[in-house]
Formats: structure tokens, sequence, C-alpha cells
């Protein structure tokens, strides 16, 4: 008895020892971003989850927290090789301020945009100074997501019209610290026949990929354009990305709820939208994502369900998604399938999603929820989440570094 | 022609009204609700839907629609609408500021409907999931009822 027991385990040791060899990053142990301050609560929040990036050798996280009583926008960085993070600088001024979006440009510079009274604004960061704040013209907006192309920071945002949201874009140019607002236009050029809302773009060099929350057909779909650098504000017609439901399900109600959809590119070509879809109305969210497809009348293909199978019975928030450009691709998101929220990970293989992994660090007691993620040029994954020991209790953020193990074949 | 543009008018609004919260009820968003009945020191009823929900239309046309239903819900509880994909933002009482999607991610509304009844301090009472008949609604009021008429619950 005691010899089949010692084989098993030491099986089950070389099988979880083979998975632990499999994974393409190996993890650090994780570092405290900011938070334990009782009644300070931190949000990971922003369109499309981007609030963490690097330049070159600096790793920066944006967030939003009430430390002094009011919501603001806050930013902490690192060196890749440091142990701590910097103290948390404030981006944003005097009033409420919120889902902050973060992008990195060269030279350790980095841009963020944000919403502040009811107004997007945005503000360049290098590693010593603060540029001015850009407030954008026009009506109210809110849901600000960045991308960059062709040496120009591109903001798509909801905008309110006089009944619903929009979605718009709005092009800037750098001149050293200052933002300088250039080219603006709506996504979709039609009526809005109801709201546009959660908005996140992409850039493949050449082309422009926006997509959105949309509740046109009376529930929310995502839909997605595509724009020509030469003609930024020339979008195609919008075309619908989440897959629609069966007949069975529409008695009452008009079809089932997705939400807040991520964009990366992978590959030189190639580009992963990824959302949390309700389509299984029973189990809750799961998190499903699907492919650009460049040379297809169909912008984006077939819909594939990141999660494993053990993931079907718990529910799915928060999905994150993040490329590089040897075609590395990986979707994070949390998930309480273990009895509490933990936030997994999953990672394209072969054209299969793996098995989803409790990022090292992320899950235990607790809840460690709204991960954001990037891979930087070396393929090295950096992840931030949000850690909270009771459900409405006091915050931490916190961070992970992967080292990419090795580069896909 | 103004009876044909009525009708239209009725034909737009109806998909929209019938996917969020029930008519004839004084629905609040959740902050508000929670302020008004820790003055009133009565328990919440709170509706987690959403926009398109067939399963919360189908509740409202076949429960909520109900007039006896609609006094006991409108007299023993502050409701509480929450759309549970909405960005709009609330503020708890802790001063935390979240959406009303990170509510319904918090009390767990992974489908909808999802109906919490609570006490003023954000705790559940009872939970309800999925369609409801005249008859559930009827026997959760008379259940919440027995444990707030319990000496010291609110």
């Amino acid at each position: 008895m005691k010899i089949i027991l010692v084989t098993f385990g030491g099986l089950l040791l070389w099988v979880l020892s083979l998975q632990v060899q499999a994974q393409p990053w190996q993890f650090a142990a994780p570092l405290q971003v900011t938070g334990g301050q009782s009644g300070v609560f931190h949000h990971l929040e922003s369109s499309g989850r981007r609030n963490i990036a690097v330049s070159g050798s600096t790793v920066a996280v944006a967030w939003e927290d009430n430390r002094d009583g009011t919501p603001r926008i806050y930013l902490a960085r690192k060196a890749q090789t440091a142990n701590a993070f910097s103290k948390a600088i404030q981006i944003s001024g005097s009033g409420e301020a919120f889902e902050p979006s973060l992008l990195a440009l060269d030279q350790q510079r980095f841009v963020l945009a944000w919403e502040e009274d009811a107004k997007i604004q945005m503000r360049v960061v290098t590693s010593t100074e603060l540029g001015p704040v850009v407030v954008l013209d026009g009506n109210e907006g809110m849901q600000a997501s960045l991308t960059t192309q062709a040496k120009q920071v591109l903001l798509v945002y909801a905008r309110h019209a006089e009944r619903f949201n929009q979605i718009w874009l709005q092009a800037l140019d750098l001149d050293g610290l200052r933002l300088l607002p250039g080219a603006q236009c709506a996504v979709d050029g039609e009526p809005l026949k109801d709201e546009q809302l959660y908005p996140t773009a992409i850039s493949l060099g050449d082309t422009l990929l926006v997509a959105w929350e949309d509740r046109r057909p009376g529930h929310t779909i995502i839909m997605a354009a595509k724009s020509q650098a030469a003609q930024i504000c020339r979008f195609s017609s919008p075309q619908r990305i989440s897959e629609g439901h069966t007949p069975s399900q529409t008695t009452y109600g008009k079809g089932h709820g997705v939400a807040r959809v991520a964009f990366a590119r992978y590959g030189a070509k190639h580009a992963l939208a990824v959302w949390a879809d309700k389509r299984d109305y029973r189990e809750g969210y799961d998190i499903y994502a699907a492919d650009y497809q460049p040379d297809n009348k169909s912008l984006f293909g077939v819909n594939q369900k990141v999660q494993d199978s053990f993931g079907g019975v718990a529910q799915q928030w928060h999905a994150s998604v993040a490329g590089d450009l040897t075609g590395r691709v990986a979707v994070s998101w949390d998930d309480n399938r273990d009895g509490n929220a933990n936030v997994m990970l999953s990672w394209r293989e072969q054209d299969e999603w793996s098995d989803d992994i409790v990022v090292p660090g992320a899950g235990g007691p607790g809840q460690q929820t709204h991960p954001s993620m990037t891979l930087d040029e070396a393929g090295n994954l950096h992840l931030a989440w949000l850690e909270r020991a009771t459900l409405n209790g006091t915050t931490t953020l916190r961070y992970v570094f992967g080292r990419a193990a090795k580069t896909p074949e | 022609m103004r009876i044909v543009l009525l009708f239209m008018l009725a034909l737009v609004a109806v998909p929209s009204v019938l996917a969020e919260a029930p008519e004839g009820y004084p629905f609040l968003p959740f902050d508000q609700a929670m302020a008004q009945a820790s003055a009133e020191h009565k328990p919440l009823f709170v509706y987690f839907g959403r926009y398109g929900c067939a399963y919360c239309d189908k509740t409202n046309r076949e429960a909520f629609s109900d007039s006896a239903v609609r006094a006991a819900y409108t007299e023993h509880y502050v409701l509480a609408y929450v759309d549970a994909e909405s960005g709009k933002r609330l503020r708890l009482p802790t001063g935390e500021r979240i959406t009303e999607r990170e509510l319904g991610t918090r009390y767990d509304a992974f489908v909808t409907p999802v109906f919490t009844f609570m006490n003023t301090d954000g705790e559940a009472l009872l939970r309800l999931v999925g369609v409801q008949r005249v008859v559930d609604l009827t026997e959760a009021d008379r259940k919440v009822q027995q444990i707030v008429s319990k000496p010291g619950k609110p």
C-alpha cells in the first residue's frame, strides 16, 4: 500500500512539474503597488482594462482611489529590476476622477486619460515631469481607452449625445509634454438607436480597430469597426462581434448580456477581442474571445470560450488580454471556482486555449480581482490586481512579474 | 395621425420598459434606496436586472404586474433597481464609489434577475434567483416580514 502511495505521489509531482514547466511564464513573488489604508478603496478599472503598461525598463500602474476623501487618479512606477514601486503620484485634478487608461510611449514616457467632472482629461508623464492636462472640448465624456498609431495618441471614449452615449475617436499629436488635439469623429456615423459604451481600440500599424458595447438590438452586444491610418476617421460599417442567442431564449426580453470588451495585438497583423458573455444564462458570465480576420469580409471570427471546462459552474468577471509581436497572447480574469475570487490565466497554445491556472500570488483566501495585464517586448508578463479580505473591505493593489520562459515556435 | 404617432411611440417605448424595472413601482438607485431605508427603518428589496433581460421581462409581466404584490412590496420595502451591466456610479455607505455592474459583482448577480432582500447594513436577508411567480414573491415577502419582525432586526 505504501509503495502504491509513494508511486502515485511521485507521478502526481511529475505531472505537476510538467504543468509548471509548460507554462510560458515563470512568476516572481508578488509586490504591493499601494494600499492597505483603512477606508481607502482602490479601483483598477478602465475601458479595455488598460491600467498597466511598460515603457523600456519602466513598469507603470494607474488606478483610482479615495485616499483624501475624493476619488482621484494615481500612478506608481518601478524599474523592472526593482523590488518596490515608487510612491504614488497624483495625476488628476481637484474633481472626482475615475477609470484611468494608461498607454506606454517610448523613453519611459506614458500617457493617461481619465474621466474628471464628466469630461475626458489627459496628460503625459515622463520619468521626471508631468505634462499639462488637456481637457477635451465638447460634450460630456467617459470610459476613455488609449492606443497609439503612427506616432499619434488615439483616444476612444463614450461621448454624451442628445439621448445616448456615442463612441468617438480623438487623435492627438505629441509635442514634448504637450498633447495637441487633432482629428475627431464618431466611430459609427449613423444616427444612434441606443447606447454605445465602454470602447477600446488597438492599432495594427496600418489598421485601427475599435470595439464597444452597443445596445441597439435592445440588449448589449459587442460591435467593432476599422479604419486605415491614411484616413483614420473613415470607419467601416460596424459589425457585431459577439454571437447571437438561440431562438428559444427570445420569448421574453431581447437577448443575452455581454460586457466590457478588451483588445490586444499579437503577432504582426493579429488582434484578439475578449469580453464577458452570458449566453449560457444559467451560469453567469463566461470569458469569450474572437480573432480579427484581416482578409475576411467579417471583421472577427467565430467566438471561442477561453476558460476551461472547470470554470463552467463559476462566474467569470473582468477580462483582460495581452499579446506581443512574437504571437503570444494571454487572457486573465477573476473567477470564483475555488470558492473565493482568484485571478486566472489562460494562454493560446497551437490555436487552443490552455488549461486555466491561478496566477501565482493572486489566489487564496480573500478576494483577488480586477486583473489588468500587459506583455513587454521580451514577452514578459506584467499583471496588477486588487486584493481585499472582505467583500466591502479595504483594498490593496498588487503586481506580479512573469518572466517569459521561451519564444513560441 | 395623432393616434398613429402615439402607437408608433408606444412601439418604440415598450421594449426598453419591459426589459428594465417593472412599471408602477418606486424603484430608486441603490445608494438613494439605502439612505431612504436607513431613514425609514425599512428593509431593502434590490432588483438586479439587465438591459434586455428575458427573465426580468417575464417576471415583470407575470408577477410584478399583480396588484397585491405591488401593494405589499411598495409598503414593506424601499425598492432599488440595479442594472448589472451599467456603468452608472453609486456611493456606498462606506464612502466607496462603484458602478452598478460592480455592485452586481459583489452581490453575485451572476444571472438576472436576482432579487435580494437586505437590511440597512447591506446584509442579505433572503435571495431569489431567476424567474419568480406571484406566489414566490408573496412567500418571500412573508418570510422577510417574519425575519424583520423579530426584536433587534431592521
